[in-house]
């Protein structure tokens, strides 16, 4: 084998192993860093690092990753100038093997609730979903409420943007557009050409506790944030991360319209999901990688999380004080909060809340439809 | 090491750049492999000044398009000089021309305002660099424009027609990172995230840049630096907090570091309210420990 289809063996593989590892390196890179790589000194181990991370185009947030992986690469270069041992190569990532699907139990007695509740006389069953915590949801419900999401969220509120587009009738002279009419017409203004700023949607950025104690809500609060950002249809418009006690961003596998298999995925892919939380730790990375990056000043963040953690409560008020500093609106949904006699006092959640701008429970669809008004201008 | 890198990274040096093996590769193969090259990392790390040095390296020309929210394409790449063609016109009806005439007349080079991307293209004396400098400022519409012109190298104006690049520019784009940028737009490029300096770097630096500082202020600012970026910072301070400080204190002809200089002065590299507090209280005297230490 020559030297060359060797480098490229090795590159698509490690190329291959970044990608598993949800770091985004397409063909194209590949072919950037095999540029790169005639290029330089390919005896020099840190030379090659040093191109391949500026040709792969790898993120600060992804270089320990890179760095992991390319220790091995090197390795596997070196060893398999020797006899081809069947694909030494990279390994997969480390993955929890009993992905527990959460939320997932349509039991006999759940269906029954559903028969009966929709038999029930004087309530429409929609009114009747609203109120329903999610704990008792049927795989019916959820059908319908996926339905009712989605008209719900299309009611959010606008706001206008910043660049300005020509429009009929409304808004600011545009001299540009008026005198390339006025050409037609020998110089002559017949109308005036306008421009003015389209409606903007808001952009949101979701933290999801998946930890076990938040089981019996992830997949309601996901099918919402679904729904949510199916809206706002632009794909840079929401993004959601999942912690407990690592934090995924998940944006990159969300399919709207395919709660299921999504959540099927994660289940597989996020680890340690349904285990316990470290929320300080996870928001400290969350601003630490993220922040600059997806939070400004259009941005409404919301958490999800019941705010029970017994890890150190310091780091928490931290990252929330960045948060507040850069969004436009901090929100804290807790599903706890729906019982009259909560209070918040969990230590986590007593620590978050100076920085919060609004507490609301999350247990029903009524709760959400309430959240709306507040994701608006 | 491939010599041309190293021999790049000296020249860099001599510019008055101290540059690590990570930035000089960076640079190496973007001139190389003829792509733009992406620089992101935290604010006063020096990405800009890197374009600067390209441009005094290649003894050409800097052009600089700095991005702001609503940035557009009139005033990144051209503007037709209205006033001047609706003067023109008025004249031009009175010599009795047809349309045809003035419209010739008044869409030519001349009546032209060149914005910083044409101009990159235009240049007839070799390639510039073109710096197009906090891409992250920009919104997602100007993002994919760029992406247009940085792609092919040529732009169409209606009345024109089809203006091609003579030589290819050198771009260099940077981004502090307030907002992800597209994906496309990354592939395109050539990616260099510059983290802060190491200590030996800094007081490299330091000593590059402010002759004026004696070798050991230089060492005691840098360990004061490393000690202070160790902290939780809102904003952690970059080198050219460094540098701006280092000049304060050589204005204030001061030899040495003691509490009550760097308690005068922290507003040189501390530039937020909460994190000024932060360190008031008690805790500028551990990080002078720290740093002594």
């Amino acid at each position: 084998m020559t030297a060359q289809a060797d480098l490229i063996r090795h590159l698509a593989r490690f190329a291959g192993a970044l990608r598993q590892r949800g770091v985004g390196v397409t063909l194209s890179d590949e072919a950037d860093g095999l540029a790169a790589l005639t290029l330089i000194d390919l005896g020099d181990r840190d030379e090659v690092r040093r191109a391949l991370r500026t040709a792969l185009k790898i993120r600060q947030r992804d270089a320990a990753v890179f760095d992991e992986l390319f220790d091995l690469l090197w390795r596997a270069r070196h060893e398999s100038s020797n006899p081809p041992v069947p694909a030494p190569g990279l390994p997969a990532p480390a993955r929890p093997k009993s992905g527990k699907l959460p939320g997932r139990r349509a039991t006999e007695s759940e269906v029954e609730t559903a028969v009966a509740l929709g038999e029930e006389p004087g309530y429409s069953p929609e009114a009747v979903l609203r109120r329903k915590s999610f704990e008792e949801y049927s795989t019916a419900d959820q059908a319908a409420m996926e339905r009712l999401l989605a008209r719900m969220v299309l009611r959010l509120a606008t706001r206008p943007s910043r660049r300005r587009v020509p429009v009929r009738g409304r808004g600011e002279a545009d001299l540009r557009r008026s005198f390339r009419r006025a050409v037609a017409h020998g110089g002559e203004f017949l109308s005036l050409a306008r421009r003015a700023r389209p409606i903007e949607k808001p952009r949101l950025v979701v933290l999801c506790d998946t930890s076990g104690s938040m089981d019996p809500h992830t997949r309601f609060l996901l099918t919402f944030v679904l729904a949510l950002r199916r809206v706002t249809r632009s794909e840079r418009s929401s993004e959601i991360f999942a912690f407990n006690t690592t934090l995924v961003r998940l944006t990159p596998w969300l399919r709207p319209g395919q709660v299921d298999r999504t959540l099927e995925r994660l289940a597989h892919q996020v680890p340690g999901w349904s285990g316990g939380t470290k929320i300080g730790e996870c928001l400290a990375e969350f601003v630490a990688y993220y922040l600059d990056e997806l939070v400004h000043g259009q941005t409404i963040v919301i958490i999800l999380s019941d705010g029970l953690d017994r890890g150190d409560v310091a780091p928490l008020g931290r990252a929330m004080r960045a948060i507040r500093a850069r969004a436009r609106r901090v929100l804290w949904l807790n599903p706890l909060a729906g019982d009259s006699r909560y209070e918040p006092t969990a230590r986590a959640m007593a620590a978050a809340l100076p920085y919060v701008d609004r507490l609301l429970p999350a247990h029903n669809l009524e709760s959400l439809e309430r959240l709306l008004p507040l994701l608006a201008a | 090491m491939r010599p041309e890198i190293a021999a790049l990274q000296e020249a860099m040096e001599r510019q008055g750049y101290i540059a690590d093996p990570a930035i000089a590769t960076a640079l190496f193969l973007a001139r190389e492999m003829r792509r733009p090259l992406l620089i992101e990392g935290d604010a006063g790390v020096g990405k800009t000044e890197i374009a600067k040095v390209l441009a005094r390296l290649l003894d050409t020309e800097l052009i600089r398009l700095q991005c702001y929210e609503g940035l557009d394409v009139s005033t990144a790449l051209y503007e037709w000089n209205y006033q001047r063609q609706m003067l023109r016109v008025r004249m031009a009806e009175d010599e009795g021309k047809t349309a045809g005439e003035i419209e010739d007349l008044i869409f030519g080079r001349s009546y032209l305002l060149e914005r910083p991307l044409l101009r990159a293209i235009t240049r007839a004396e070799g390639p510039p660099v073109l710096l197009v400098d906090e891409i992250d400022r920009a919104d997602d519409g100007f993002e994919a424009f760029l992406l247009e012109v940085l792609s092919d190298f040529q732009v169409t104006i209606p009345e024109l027609g089809t203006i091609r690049a003579d030589h290819v520019p050198y771009v260099v784009l940077t981004s502090n990172r307030t907002r992800e940028i597209g994906d496309a737009l990354r592939r395109r490029c050539l990616y260099l995230y510059i983290e802060h300096p190491s200590l030996e770097k800094e007081v490299r630096i330091l000593r590059a840049r402010v002759p004026g500082a004696s070798a050991r202020l230089a060492e005691e600012i840098g360990r004061f630096m490393q000690a202070l970026r160790r902290r939780r910072l809102s904003k952690a301070p970059g080198v050219a907090e460094t540098i701006d400080w280092a000049q304060a204190l050589c204005h204030l002809h001061s030899e040495h570091l003691d509490r009550e200089t760097v308690a005068e002065t922290l507003g040189c590299i501390l530039k937020d309210q909460h994190d000024l507090r932060e360190l008031g209280a008690g805790e500028l005297e551990a990080v002078l420990a720290e740093a002594a230490g």
